[in-house]
C-alpha cells in the first residue's frame, strides 16, 4: 500500500543528494561551541551544521535541541557525531575544543593540555575537509592557531585564530559607551596577543574620521587625565571578570565567531583583527601567530593591512611575539 | 574640554525618547539566556533588560551580551535584581523558576513556581503596567493562569508559550519523514504543553493536501506508518534532551523569539499558545490551554475555532480537568 509520502509527492529528480555548499563544523559543544553554533544558525550563514565532541550524550542532546528549533531556522541539516566523517566537505571548521580558563587562570596556562587535544582533532578535520578554512577559538588562541597550522599542513592563509576580533569588539563597546554612540560607529583596533599583552592602537582610534589622539595627544598614556588607558585595561580584564561572575564567557565570543564566518562565507573582503602568521612583519622574526588587520574572503586571509603603528606600538607587538615564541618553542610533538 | 566634548556637540534640546520596543527576560538560566540571544539575533528590541535573583550570574550574563554589542542592533542591554530596570517593557518573558529534573513531569514543579511568581508578577506589573506577559516557566499552562490571576491583566495580555514548541518539534519530525522543510509541513499540537498534548491529525497537511485524507489510519493504532509515534516523540522530546544534556534551551529560546516577533511586529500570525479556553471545546473550568491564536502588538486578540473530532475535544476536556484539579489546590 502506497505510503503518504508516495501519494503526496512525485519526485522529478532522483539522484544522489547535492553536497552542501556552505557547511560549517563546530568542534566542541561546550558553552563557546554552542554559542558559536546558535549565532551562526540565527545569522543564516550555513546550509549544513555539523557538531563534533567526545561527550556523546551531551553532543546528541545539543544536536536534538537545535533540530527541534529547525522550523525557526534556514539551516535544513544539523548533524552530530563523535566520528569526524560527519564533518566532511565543510567550508569552515570552528575549533572550540579543549580546556578553558578557571577563575584567575591565564590563557597561557592551558597550552600543553590543549596541544595534546589538538593532536587528535586537527588531522581528522583535514582528512575530511582538506579544502576548509579553520577558525581556531580555543585558548591560548594565538599559540593554538600556530599549533593548528603545523598539525594541519594547510597553507597559512587558511588557518585563522579568532584572536583580537573579540577584544576589539569589547574595546569598541566600552569606548562607544563612554561617547554615547553605537560600537560600529567607533573605530578602534586591538592587535597582538588575544590576552594580557594585547596592543590598543590609540593612534588609529577615530569617530567619523576624527582622530581621537589628535583631540587628546595623551590618550592611552599614563599622563592622560581622562584615563582612557583604563578602557583597554577593562578589555584585558573582561574575560576574567565575566568568568568570575558567571563561570565562563560565551555570547560575545559566539557572536564574534559568527561575524568572522560571515566574511569568509560571503566572500566579503572585510577587515578583521584576527590571528595570522606575522613572521617578517614589524620586525618579528619568529614563526608566531598574532592578530593584525586581515582582509577575509572565501579563500581565507587574503591580505594583511599595513597599519602605521607608533614605535611604542611596534615594540609592544614584538614583546607579544616574544612571549608567545617563548611558550611555543617548548611545546612537545608539534 | 574633554575628548568627548571636543568630538561631539549635543544639539537636541528635549529629553531623549525612551525605548520603544523594550523586552525584559526574567530569569537568566539556560532558557532565559537562549531566549535573550534569539531575540537579540533577530533584532526584535531596542532595549533588553534581564532580571534574576542571582546577582553575579546576572551581571556576568549582561556583560557577556554587552561585549557582543558591536555585532547586534540592540543598543541598550541592562540588568538588575531590582525590577525598576524593567520599566516600560512591551513584552516580558518569564522563564524564572525550578525546571524539570530527569524523569520529572512538568506538573510536579507547580507549587514551587507559584511561590516564585507571587514575587515576580506584581513587580513586573508595577513597572510595566501595559506590557504583554509571555510565560515560559513550567508547567506553563498552570503558570499562565497564575500569572493572569496575580497580574490582574486582561486575558489578551497574558500568553503562555504553550504548544508553540511542541508543534515546532512535530513539524520538524514530519519534515524529516517527508524530506521537506518544517515550514512547509503543517500540523498543530494543542492542549496541554506536556504529556497530554493533542495532535490534531485532521489538520495535518502539505500544500493544503490533508495527510489524513491520504491515510485515514493516521494517528490511530492500526496505522502501518505509525504516525502516532511522531506525537510520542514530541511528548518525549524534552525528556530525551534533558536526559542527554541536562536541560533544553535552544528550541524553546527560538520558539520564544518567534512569538516575540509576531507581537513586536504586529504580524497577526497564528500560533498555538496557551490562553483562557473556558467555554470553548466543552471546557468548563477557568483553565489555560493551547489553541491557535492570533498574535499582534495588542497581544492575543483572537482565537481560531478548530473543528475537532469528538475524541480530540474529549482529550482537551480531560487536560482541562487535570489542570483544574491542580489549580484549585493552589494558594494564590
Amino acid at each position: 500500500m502506497a505510503s503518504i509520502l508516495q501519494k503526496l509527492i512525485t519526485p522529478l529528480f532522483s539522484g544522489p543528494p547535492e553536497p552542501p555548499r556552505n557547511k560549517v563544523t563546530v568542534v566542541g559543544v561546550g558553552q563557546v561551541g554552542m554559542a558559536c553554533a546558535i549565532s551562526i544558525l540565527l545569522r543564516e550563514l550555513t546550509d549544513e551544521l555539523a557538531l563534533v565532541d567526545v561527550m556523546e550524550d551531551k553532543l546528541k542532546g545539543e544536536m536534538m535541541d537545535l533540530q527541534h528549533g529547525s522550523l525557526f531556522l534556514k539551516t535544513p541539516k544539523i548533524v552530530a557525531d563523535k566520528d569526524y566523517s560527519v564533518t566532511a566537505n565543510s567550508r569552515i571548521v570552528v575549533v572550540t575544543a579543549g580546556v578553558r580558563q578557571q577563575e584567575g587562570e591565564s590563557r597561557l596556562n592551558l597550552v600543553q593540555r590543549n596541544v595534546n587535544i589538538f593532536k587528535h582533532i586537527i588531522p581528522q578535520i583535514v582528512r575530511y575537509s582538506p579544502d576548509c578554512i579553520i577558525i581556531v577559538v580555543s585558548n591560548p588562541v594565538d599559540v593554538l592557531t600556530y599549533v593548528t597550522w603545523k598539525l594541519s599542513g594547510l597553507p597559512q592563509h587558511r588557518v585563522i585564530g579568532s584572536g583580537t576580533n573579540l577584544d576589539s569588539a569589547r574595546f569598541r563597546f566600552l569606548m562607544a559607551d563612554k561617547l554615547g554612540i553605537h560600537p560600529s560607529s567607533f573605530n578602534g583596533w586591538i592587535l597582538g596577543e588575544h590576552g594580557d599583552t594585547s596592543v590598543p592602537v590609540w593612534s588609529g582610534t577615530n569617530v567619523a574620521g576624527v582622530n581621537l589622539q589628535t583631540l587628546n595627544p595623551d590618550i592611552g598614556t599614563d599622563n592622560d587625565d581622562e584615563n582612557w588607558k583604563e578602557t583597554h585595561q577593562m578589555v584585558v580584564n573582561s574575560a576574567y571578570e565575566v568568568i568570575r561572575l558567571k563561570g565562563y564567557t560565551n555570547w560575545a565570543i559566539g557572536l564574534s565567531v559568527a561575524d568572522l564566518t560571515e566574511s569568509l562565507m560571503k566572500n566579503m573582503n572585510r577587515i578583521h583583527p584576527v590571528s595570522t602568521m606575522v613572521q617578517g612583519m614589524y620586525g618579528i622574526s619568529d614563526e608566531v601567530y598574532l592578530s593584525l588587520p586581515c582582509v577575509l574572503n572565501s579563500g581565507g586571509v587574503a591580505s594583511v593591512v599595513n597599519m602605521t603603528l607608533t614605535e611604542d606600538e611596534v615594540a609592544q607587538l614584538q614583546a607579544s611575539a616574544n612571549t608567545l615564541w617563548d611558550i611555543q618553542k617548548d611545546l612537545r610533538d608539534v | 574640554m574633554s575628548t568627548k566634548e571636543k568630538l561631539i556637540g549635543h544639539v537636541m534640546k528635549e529629553e531623549p525618547v525612551g525605548s520603544r520596543c523594550k523586552v525584559t527576560v526574567v530569569g537568566v538560566g539556560m532558557v532565559g539566556m537562549a531566549s535573550a540571544i534569539s531575540v537579540l539575533l533577530k533584532d526584535l528590541c531596542d532595549e533588553l533588560a534581564l532580571v534574576d535573583v542571582m546577582e553575579d550570574k546576572l551581571k556576568g550574563e549582561a556583560m557577556d551580551l554587552q561585549h557582543g554589542s558591536l555585532f547586534l542592533k540592540t543598543h541598550k542591554i541592562v540588568a538588575d535584581k531590582d525590577y525598576s530596570v524593567t520599566a516600560n517593557s512591551k513584552v516580558v518573558v518569564v522563564t524564572a523558576g525550578a525546571r524539570q529534573q530527569e524523569g520529572e513531569s512538568r506538573l510536579n514543579l507547580v507549587q514551587r513556581n507559584v511561590n516564585i511568581f507571587k514575587f515576580i508578577i506584581p513587580n513586573i506589573v508595577k513597572y510595566s503596567p501595559n506590557c504583554i506577559l509571555l510565560v515560559v516557566s513550567n508547567p506553563v499552562d498552570i503558570l499562565t493562569y497564575v500569572a493572569w490571576k496575580l497580574s490582574g491583566f486582561p486575558r489578551h495580555r497574558v500568553i503562555g508559550s504553550g504548544t508553540n514548541l511542541d508543534s515546532a518539534r512535530f513539524r520538524h519530525i514530519m519534515g524529516e519523514k517527508l524530506h521537506l522543510h518544517p515550514s512547509s509541513c503543517h500540523g498543530w499540537i494543542i492542549g496541554e504543553h506536556g504529556d497530554s498534548s493533542v495532535p490534531v491529525w485532521s489538520g495535518v497537511n502539505v500544500a493544503g493536501v490533508s495527510l489524513q485524507g491520504l491515510n485515514p489510519q493516521m494517528g490511530a493504532e492500526g496505522d502501518s506508518e505509525n504516525w502516532k509515534a511522531v506525537h510520542k516523540m514530541v511528548v518525549d522530546g524534552a525528556y530525551e534532551v534533558i536526559k542527554l544534556k541536562g536541560y533544553t534551551s535552544w528550541a524553546i529560546g527560538m520558539s520564544v523569539a518567534d512569538l516575540v516577533e509576531s507581537i513586536m511586529k504586529n504580524l497577526h500570525k497564528v500560533h498555538p499558545v496557551s490562553t483562557l479556553v473556558q467555554g470553548m471545546h466543552g471546557v468548563k473550568d477557568e483553565v489555560f490551554l493551547s489553541i491557535p491564536c492570533v498574535l499582534g502588538n495588542s497581544g492575543l486578540t483572537d482565537v481560531i475555532h478548530m473543528t475537532l473530532k469528538p475524541d480530540e475535544e474529549k482529550q482537551l476536556v480531560n487536560s482541562a480537568e487535570t489542570l483544574w484539579g491542580v489549580q484549585k489546590e493552589l494558594t494564590l
